[in-house]
């Protein structure tokens, strides 16, 4: 170990002034990744709480691996692989690609930065880089994964001055990058099953498109609760087993790293905005309006963005108030463009990119609240 | 009397508090006192090396303020003025050699009772324990110009290991209600005597003061926090505060007509192995009240609580404001894998590493970092360690870019460094919430 640490402090310095300087946030990454930084205090607090941003990061990571398991073994069973272990492999092996592809072109991107602005990888992309495979289907080309990471990355994070200054969701802002230039290639009904000539609509589309009652549509193409609930049905990767996302929903819960408000307000702002659409739809036929509520938080993106992307503790609200505002947003907003935007029946990335847009002003009204009560204290 | 149950806080769960048992300094060989210890204070010196010097002899005096007056907390020689960058002084160190005192007149209860503003505030400020009264905002040595909307003591200490009121105190009920009497004097509002639980007997015969009781997790025993709950400070408003033992120190002045320069200190940290209460002197040097060797390498002396103290070394003086010397453990170099550990001993707030699972178990964490400086990121829990009305996020932030106005909105004036000092402990991203709001408070000074 020791010897180890001799090397990686050698190496610290000769690339830091060798030719190769532009790897060196990637090197400092990996160095500190193996040991921490042995960094000691000058000031008070003299001692310090043992998480960083890499345990907290690494547990977004381990909170994702439900979801990558059962994502991955769904992939091989929509594509009619039959065993357990054979289904797993098969998509598991779709996904990988597309985790390395991003990973590669992100990693290079952050790490032209990181030089340029002089610090090492953040270890924020670490989690996006595996939060935007998760939101893809298995069918997508690398070509275009690539392009999206790049605009993700840059135009959604380092123009705004790199992690922890930007807007957007990163891994959201890739995803919506590719759904408005490629849309071909992430919606529509042939692309979720990887079988090449085979269609397979999501459930939302499939209640989207109902004539009769959404819940018998559902039923007839295999859509029950239970299947939606563990997650087999077609769909992007990471999105479609609500139960594997909940796992990991409790694995941030109790660590603390995931927002209790934020996951809350946003079930409470689909559910109740869904009841109410529900209520005035009774009379409805068919169509997304004809859906019982409840189906609304088993299907598309809706669990995996309440749990992993409208949490992202950059792009989200930063007060505690203004958290319960921005999960009730996003959630009436997703039900919103669900059931009254007849071109797209998945809403769940449009209402957070559109909760990340207006979290600034919901801070914005919580801080003025906090300035009025000081004005007014007294009085 | 208030009753005050604050909810949010926390206590770190550390090793190396000091039982309630009072000694002797083993010896004193010499002591300092230390202008850094005063924010903002530039001396001018009234005596140099090699002078001789009794208790209470003025060593300095505040340049801008010359009644302002700095006296020696024991008798001996001027062995140094030492300076620092750009010559600016940083402590004056007497050898102690003798027990020689300058004196006073003296004062009992009925005399003090019948002072003006003006002969109390005449009598304060010779007896060289003006710098014992400090002002919020700004954290500071009280200004001459103004009295005070009312004054605070925070008669609990709520930090990591901390030393106790009552102990410190022991013995000086009377001191304690002379001081009192004296401070009464200063402000037409109220004198707010803040106790805990445990410290709410030794206070109960004081008179003259408005009792409150403060409960729950550190920070609620910090004054800062106790003026938000009790009467916050308004825009141009300005109250003071001090400790209990100052409170005791001015009464033993009026009473015996000599400076005090005694003072009693919790020796307190994992790394010390007899932790007790220690009677010394003011200005102490730390190896004459640890009766043990210290290792630089190995051992991290602070002067004060492990939140807010400074550093200092076995040959380094306890600071005029601290009541404790901490002693924990240097860091130990580089840790594999370290992110990746369950941490049965692991230090932390959060709910993050199987530490969690054993609350009650104390720790000995030494002074690793535990991680590198990153972006701010809003994990909705600095809010948890502040019991106060007061966002420090978005606080530190208007700071940084420094928006005046907004600070002022915010509540620069409320806080101090120490009040968020649990924020810097908690964050991931390593952000020092005490400097950023150190340097909010200068802006406000330089600007306002």
């Amino acid at each position: 170990m020791k010897a180890l640490q001799k090397l990686l402090a050698t190496l610290d310095v000769k690339i830091k002034e060798g030719p190769f300087k532009i790897v060196h946030p990637m090197f400092g990454a990996i160095n500190t990744m193996l040991f921490t930084p042995g960094h000691g205090t000058t000031t008070g607090p003299h001692i310090r709480d043992s998480i960083d941003m890499k345990r907290f990061m690494g547990i977004v990571i381990f909170a994702l691996v439900p979801s990558i398991l059962v994502g991955s073994y769904n992939v091989g069973a929509q594509a009619g692989i039959e065993g357990l272990f054979a289904a797993f492999m098969f998509g598991f092996l779709k996904l990988l690609p597309i985790i390395v592809v991003t990973y590669a072109v992100g990693l290079g991107w952050e790490m032209i930065f990181g030089h340029i602005n002089g610090h090492d990888i953040h270890e924020g992309f670490l989690v996006t880089g595996i939060l935007l495979p998760l939101t893809l289907p298995p069918t997508i080309p690398l070509w275009q994964v690539a392009v999206a990471v790049s605009f993700g990355t840059v135009i959604g994070k380092e123009v705004f001055g790199g992690t922890g200054m930007n807007l957007l969701n990163p891994a959201l802002t890739a995803r919506a990058f590719l759904f408005f230039t490629y849309p071909g290639n992430i919606s529509g009904d042939s692309v979720w099953v990887a079988v090449d000539g085979f269609t397979g609509a999501t459930p939302l589309a499939a209640a989207a498109a109902s004539t009769g009652p959404a819940v018998d549509a559902l039923n007839t193409a295999g859509f029950t609760l239970n299947n939606m609930f563990f997650g087999f049905i077609p769909g992007s990767i990471g999105e479609t087993s609500t139960i594997a996302i909940l796992i990991g929903a409790a694995i941030l819960l109790i660590t603390g790293v995931g927002s209790w408000r934020i996951m809350l307000a946003t079930v409470v702002g689909a559910y109740g905005m869904a009841l109410i659409v529900q209520f005035f739809g009774a009379d409805v036929v068919g169509g997304m309006r004809s859906l019982p509520a409840h189906y609304h938080l088993l299907m598309g993106g809706f669990m995996f963005g309440a749990v992993f992307m409208a949490t992202d503790p950059v792009s989200a609200a930063g007060t505690n108030a203004g958290k319960w505002v921005y999960g009730i947003l996003i959630g009436v907003m997703v039900i919103l463009i669900r059931v009254f935007n007849p071109a797209y029946p998945e809403g769940m990335m449009l209402a957070i990119l559109f909760g990340n847009v207006f979290s600034p002003l919901i801070d914005h009204f919580v801080v003025q609240a906090n300035i009025k009560r000081r004005l007014n204290y007294g009085k | 009397m208030g009753v005050f149950k604050l909810k949010k806080g926390y206590d770190i769960p550390l090793q190396g508090i000091a039982e309630r048992r009072l000694e002797k300094a083993p010896k004193t060989t010499s002591v300092a006192v230390q202008p850094i210890d005063f924010r903002g204070l530039r001396p001018a010196m009234k005596v140099e090396a090699g002078d001789t010097v009794s208790r209470g002899s003025i060593l300095f005096v505040d340049k801008q303020n010359p009644e302002i007056l700095f006296r020696s907390p024991a008798a001996g020689t001027v062995r140094e003025v030492v300076r620092g960058e750009r010559r600016a002084i940083q402590r004056v160190i007497i050898d102690v050699s003798s027990d020689s005192a300058e004196s006073f007149d003296k004062y009992t209860a009925e005399q003090v009772k019948v002072l003006v503003a003006s002969q109390a505030k005449e009598i304060l400020l010779n007896s060289g324990l003006w710098p014992t009264l400090r002002q919020r905002p700004f954290s500071k040595i009280a200004a001459l110009d103004a009295s005070p909307k009312s004054i605070f003591i925070s008669a609990m200490d709520s930090a990591p290991l901390q030393a106790e009121t009552d102990m410190l105190l022991e013995g000086q009920e009377k001191s304690f209600q002379l001081g009192i009497h004296m401070l009464s004097k200063l402000t037409e509002g109220k004198i707010n005597l803040s106790v805990s639980a445990r410290t709410k007997a030794f206070f109960s015969t004081i008179s003259g003061v408005e009792l409150h009781e403060f409960s729950g997790p550190h920070p609620a025993g910090n004054v800062g926090v106790q003026i938000h709950h009790i009467d916050r400070i308004q825009a141009g408003e300005k109250v003071w505060y001090l400790s209990p033992r100052h409170v005791a120190q001015i009464g033993n002045f009026l009473m015996t007509g000599e400076y005090p320069g005694s003072k009693t200190y919790a020796l307190t940290g994992s790394e010390l192995e007899k932790r007790h209460y220690v009677a010394g002197v003011e200005g102490a040097l730390v190896r004459d009240l640890v009766d043990a060797e210290l290792d630089k390498k190995t051992q991290r002396v602070i002067s004060g609580n492990v939140l807010t103290g400074a550093k200092s070394s076995s040959l380094g003086y306890v600071g005029f404001y601290d009541d404790m010397i901490t002693i924990v453990p240097e860091l130990e170099g580089r840790r594999f894998f370290g992110w990746l550990r369950l941490g049965l001993n692991a230090n932390s707030f959060w709910p993050i590493f199987l530490s969690k699972l054993t609350p009650k178990k104390k720790l000995a964490p030494t002074t690793d970092m535990n991680g590198e400086e990153r972006a701010f990121v809003s994990t909705g829990k600095y809010e948890k360690v502040v019991p106060m009305d007061v966002l420090p996020v978005h606080l530190c932030k208007a700071i940084l870019v420094e928006d005046i106005e907004l600070m002022e909105q915010l509540g620069i004036y409320e806080v101090g460094p120490e009040d968020l000092a649990l924020c810097s402990y908690i964050c991931p991203s390593k952000i020092e919430f005490g400097d950023i709001i150190l340097k909010g408070i200068e802006t406000m000074e330089k600007e306002g």
